[in-house]
């Protein structure tokens, strides 16, 4: 079964290969710079940055408040990546006004407001669920 | 809890299997998009239901979309491996590493690459369709070495329990994979929107507002295709040819002929869709007009000057669809100068960019 799977994918990775090797050299080193830029940005840049970022709100951030907070940073990390090509509109071409036809900058705020509104109503919530005596069963019992 | 045990193979198996569906449905909607515009003889493309493209070309935008908060967490999961001593090794280690950076780069360069490309924003100095086909099969094959390679580990990891430890205070395992699942949510209601109707308020990150002309946006105006005088000129006609016979129509004579209207979607490349009430004369009326036989293919030239979607094929299924017609009407109205005026085609289950706008001339292939 292993093998299977990886002899299959070396051959389908294979025929990409010999597509991407039809380009001019020009092209094909372009492709490979875009690919491998990707990943030092991301293994260099943007993942220590992440950690970095971390470290630094969770000794500011109480305990009970980092999930919340981690997960609504985590949905505006992802916002903005998909904001990145719409935002300033660097597509537009003047002829096509039916492209990029949004005013991206008010749905990016509006949609991390939305986000960040989240974090004290779902702590508001943990608050009014732990002060409410005797309704759920105690943490031990639930984490077997 | 700390970070470093808030990783773990528990997660990342988990994420890195809701990643491996979204790239399956990616990588087969790509392929679907990519015979239909480069058909082979086995492949096959059905008529009905008529929004299947709409529905597969979708889903390619949406899952590739819902890949990017999935491959965030499974590249944190996994990052601190890349500083894992040795870090150079022997050759089966050089060899993994290999094989990892050809996963990581090539699914960037999908991921990156699409989401410009549904913003029409081409920074990067290459054809777009051509190296994001071919590097489709790269990231395909890497997900399977990585697959096979990995099965035992994915295997034992998806049979633990996701919270080994009970913690106090602060995220657990588990909060990590409900805020993933929440991210690919958020991600897909600000986006989907351009294909999903009931979404388009919501998306506010979407390349597509779903407006245009006649409530139908446009990929390629009619300034772009140099058509201004040409699709105006009151010397237009539509030359429909099978072999020696030859007849020309001018918008009067179209006008004049049997017209219908079918309710049918436009659904383009890029991942957005809507549907439309289109008017015209059903193409099989004109390809049976020149004598044409029902088995035929047909070849649908524009008046744009020569380029890659000047000219397209239609194959006979789809030729001879009584549902296939050369518009004239969008939405009640003579269609808009940039929707194609004088005519169009427009056909179920076909891509946008080969419902050839402008028409001069229809030829049944021999």
């Amino acid at each position: 079964m292993r093998v299977i799977l990886v002899a299959l994918g070396v051959l389908i990775g294979a025929y990409g290969a010999v597509l991407l090797w039809e380009n001019p050299p020009v092209i094909i080193m372009r492709i490979l710079v875009w690919a491998v830029v990707g990943v030092v940005l991301h293994d260099l840049v943007f993942a220590p940055l992440c950690v970095a970022l971390g470290f630094a709100a969770r000794r500011l951030v109480p305990g009970k408040w980092w999930p919340p907070i981690a997960v609504a940073a985590f949905c505006s990390v992802v916002l903005a990546f998909l904001a990145v090509p719409v935002y300033g509109r660097p597509g537009m071409r003047p002829d096509n006004m039916t492209v990029l036809d949004r005013n991206y900058p008010l749905g990016l705020w509006i949609s991390l407001a939305a986000v960040w509104a989240c974090v004290p109503l779902y702590l508001s919530w943990t608050y009014w669920r732990a002060s409410r005596p005797h309704t759920s069963p105690p943490d031990s019992a639930r984490s077997r | 809890m700390k970070t470093a045990s808030l990783r773990g193979t528990a997660v990342t198996a988990r994420v890195g299997l809701a990643l491996g569906v979204a790239v399956s449905v990616c990588f087969v909607t790509g392929l679907i998009s990519h015979f239909i515009q480069h058909p082979q003889p086995w492949f096959f493309w059905p008529t009905r239901p008529v929004w299947l493209y709409r529905v597969t070309q979708g889903l390619h935008v949406i899952s590739g979309i819902a890949a990017i908060p999935l491959i965030i967490v499974k590249l944190w999961s996994v990052w601190p491996k890349l500083f894992e001593r040795p870090i150079i090794g022997g050759l089966v280690r050089q060899i993994e590493r290999v094989s990892i950076l050809v996963l990581v780069g090539s699914m960037l360069f999908q991921l990156s690459t699409g989401l410009m490309n549904i913003a029409q924003w081409y920074a990067f100095k290459f054809f777009f369709t051509t190296s994001h086909y071919a590097m489709a099969y790269v990231a395909a094959g890497a997900v399977l070495v990585h697959i096979g390679v990995k099965l035992p580990v994915i295997r034992r990891a998806l049979g633990e329990p996701i919270d080994e430890v009970p913690a106090a205070d602060g995220p657990t395992r588990r909060t990590v994979l409900r805020g993933t699942w929440l991210a690919v949510a958020l991600a897909t209601v600000v986006t989907a929107g351009q294909t999903v109707p009931l979404l388009r308020k919501v998306s506010v990150l979407a390349p597509r507002s779903g407006q245009g002309p006649q409530g139908v946006p446009i990929n390629r105006s009619a300034i772009a295709a140099g058509v201004l005088r040409s699709a105006r000129s009151p010397d237009y006609r539509l030359t429909v040819t099978n072999g020696s016979t030859t007849r020309a129509f001018s918008l009067a004579d179209l006008q004049a002929m049997k017209q219908a209207t079918h309710r049918l979607p436009i659904a383009c490349v890029e991942g957005w869709s809507v549907e439309a009430e289109w008017t015209g004369v059903v193409l099989a009326d004109l390809v049976a007009a020149v004598g044409g036989q029902r088995d035929s293919d047909v070849r649908m030239i524009s008046l744009e000057p020569p380029g890659p979607y000047s000219r397209t094929v239609l194959p006979a299924r789809h030729a001879r669809d009584d549902k296939t017609l050369i518009a004239l009407k969008l939405n009640g109205q003579p269609l808009d100068l940039d929707h194609g005026y004088p005519c169009r085609l427009i056909a179920p289950t076909r891509p946008g960019v080969l419902q050839t706008k402008w028409l001069s001339r229809i030829e049944v292939v021999p």
